[in-house]
């Protein structure tokens, strides 16, 4: 059964404007914090009535109905356990609520016991939600959803609230869930590990905008996703050693591949073998900056330019290194900065973070 | 004073003040909630109005309620063939007196009884199917409970103290509406102190016990 949605919303400056469609039973909605995954879900759910426009959740038209007969099992990050029941009674709670609402005959009566099976909660049954552990609460909030035999499953960053170490335990699960199930699932992520191992299919949100969608192996080799990865940690990560020691509060670096770095030095710390700049900490000047407290001014060449939203990830080749700059569509504009071009790198002592 | 009497003093300050609570405690959850969960014009005037009684002297509102519950006036008669009798220096005048002064506490409690209650699992709720009415019953009351406990407990502890308003339209008739704070009022003015000390004392036993009651009550539940 396919879905769609093409959504708009505004939110002071962020915008939405969302469109996509699937057939797939297991979906990945991803995209970096501030995307705008999560008010897409809960739009999907009923949940933000400011959001407009069309949705279509396995085949049925569920845009200007409420929540309740929207039949979608929406399971926030947190879980939201109803803190007063114990694991059966979450359970049941969404067996009755679904039952009394209106609607097409029952096709799957056994969702419950279907649910508890699946999610392994038999021995949890008794249990009070204060008394789970992080993995077990989103096992209960999954199962609790699919109890209410929904014809779509929204599943919010299932593993965010889940400890690392245990979230190798409920990735099998969730793995399973489609196929054991039948019901389908939207499960927003930012962790691209996570779409490799649990989606068939990945939309790419950025900044309110679907900006890619198909297999992950296919979405992730293509280059406006690159951005959305990058846009979740772009650093410039380099090898280097000292060259000597502290000099004024400076320790001057040299990478392995002979480029020259100035750094603040901390002292009583030991010398750094690695150290990381922030693509967002580093300054392009076109012109050759004059007398300039920042320590490190490099002569580059502008390999590649990537739009990222509002944001330009410029790659530039300087002193032997690659480098990755963000700088506003603005600057890059005001700059005129393409391909080939000649840039200088400023870069601060400061910007510059010993990572070990 | 004998034990007839003292019978009578506590046993209806308890009449009065479970009326009155019991009575209030539909309208001031429902008053609770609407301020807690409804954007509505007129929110701020009606929260205005639910404090009016905690922030005004408790004999100016004996005063209006005197007013408002003459039998010249279209709301006493009302007020009486709805209660059934006359209303005014009888205790029916001391509960409604109690409850008026007494809701703005459980209003209040109710109204942060419900806004402690999460949004999200009432949505979760919503989406699992549930209506609006078994996503109150089965999901925001029960979480809401303690609250409203605590407020109705305080609501009921006020009316066992209130004072100012029964007084203006209760009076204090011995054995009708004589109730432990009027009775203390009175044997203070009687130089009968020992027998205001022991109608103060059985006012701390009674508010002592009561909130002991609810203490129990709630951890039981809690477990």
């Amino acid at each position: 059964m396919s879905s769609s949605f093409a959504l708009a919303a505004r939110y002071g400056d962020f915008q939405l404007d969302a469109r996509a469609a699937w057939d797939a039973p297991a979906t990945a909605l991803f995209g970096a914090s501030g995307s705008g995954k999560s008010t897409l879900l809960e739009a999907l759910a009923g949940l933000r009535p400011e959001v407009r426009g069309e949705i279509v959740l396995g085949g049925r038209r569920v845009d200007g109905l409420p929540s309740r007969t929207r039949r979608v099992g929406w399971v926030p990050q947190d879980a939201a356990l109803f803190p007063h029941l114990s694991v059966r009674g979450q359970l049941e709670f969404a067996r009755r609520a679904a039952a009394s609402r209106a609607g097409r005959e029952r096709a799957r009566g056994d969702a419950l016991e279907r649910a508890v099976e699946v999610l392994g909660l038999q021995p949890l049954l008794a249990r009070r939600a204060a008394a789970l552990s992080g993995g077990e609460r989103q096992r209960v909030a999954v199962a609790r959803a699919l109890a209410s035999d929904p014809d779509v499953l929204l599943l919010d960053e299932p593993l965010a609230a889940v400890d690392r170490p245990l979230r190798a335990r409920i990735v099998p699960f969730l793995a399973a869930l489609p196929r054991a199930t039948g019901v389908p699932m939207l499960m927003v992520t930012h962790d691209p590990h996570e779409v490799a191992a649990l989606a068939e299919h990945v939309l790419v949100l950025e900044a309110g905008r679907i900006v890619a969608q198909g297999a992950p192996r296919d979405v992730f080799a293509s280059a406006e996703v690159l951005g959305a990865l990058e846009a979740l940690g772009a650093e410039n990560l380099l090898d280097v050693v000292a060259e000597g020691p502290p000099d004024g509060g400076a320790l001057t670096l040299r990478t392995a591949r002979g480029c020259r770095l100035v750094m603040a030095a901390t002292p009583g710390f030991p010398l750094p073998a690695r150290v990381a700049v922030r693509a967002e900490d580093i300054l392009l000047a076109v012109d050759p900056p004059g007398r300039i407290s920042a320590q490190n001014v490099l002569a580059g060449r502008v390999a590649m330019l990537q739009p990222l939203g509002a944001h330009v990830l410029v790659r530039i080749e300087a002193g032997g290194e690659e480098w990755v700059a963000k700088v506003t569509g603005r600057a890059a504009a005001a700059l005129g900065l393409q391909p080939g071009a000649t840039v200088h790198l400023v870069i601060k002592a400061h910007a510059v973070r010993a990572l070990g | 004073m004998d034990g007839a009497t003292l019978l009578d003093i506590l046993g209806l300050t308890l009449k009065v003040g479970l009326v009155s609570t019991l009575a209030l405690l539909v309208p001031g959850t429902a008053l609770g909630w609407l301020l807690a969960r409804r954007e509505f014009p007129g929110r701020t005037l009606l929260r205005v109005l639910v404090t009016l009684p905690m922030v005004l002297p408790p004999v100016a509102v004996g005063l209006l309620l005197l007013r408002l519950l003459s039998t010249r006036a279209a709301s006493g008669r009302l007020a009486e063939s709805l209660l059934g009798g006359p209303v005014l220096l009888t205790w029916k005048a001391a509960a409604l007196a109690s409850a008026v002064m007494s809701l703005p506490l459980l209003v209040l409690g109710a109204e942060q009884a419900f806004a402690g209650v999460p949004r999200r699992l009432e949505h979760v709720a919503a989406t699992l199917g549930a209506s609006r009415w078994r996503v109150f019953a089965r999901v925001t009351l029960p979480l809401a409970a303690r609250g409203l406990l605590h407020g109705s407990l305080f609501a009921f502890a006020r009316s066992l103290g209130e004072f100012g308003a029964t007084t203006v339209v209760a009076g204090n008739i011995p054995g009708r509406t004589e109730t432990l704070a009027l009775g203390i009022y009175a044997r203070i003015h009687q130089f009968q102190d020992e027998q205001a000390l022991l109608l103060a004392g059985v006012s701390l036993v009674l508010a002592l016990a009561s909130t002991w009651a609810a203490e129990v009550w709630l951890r039981r539940r809690a477990r």
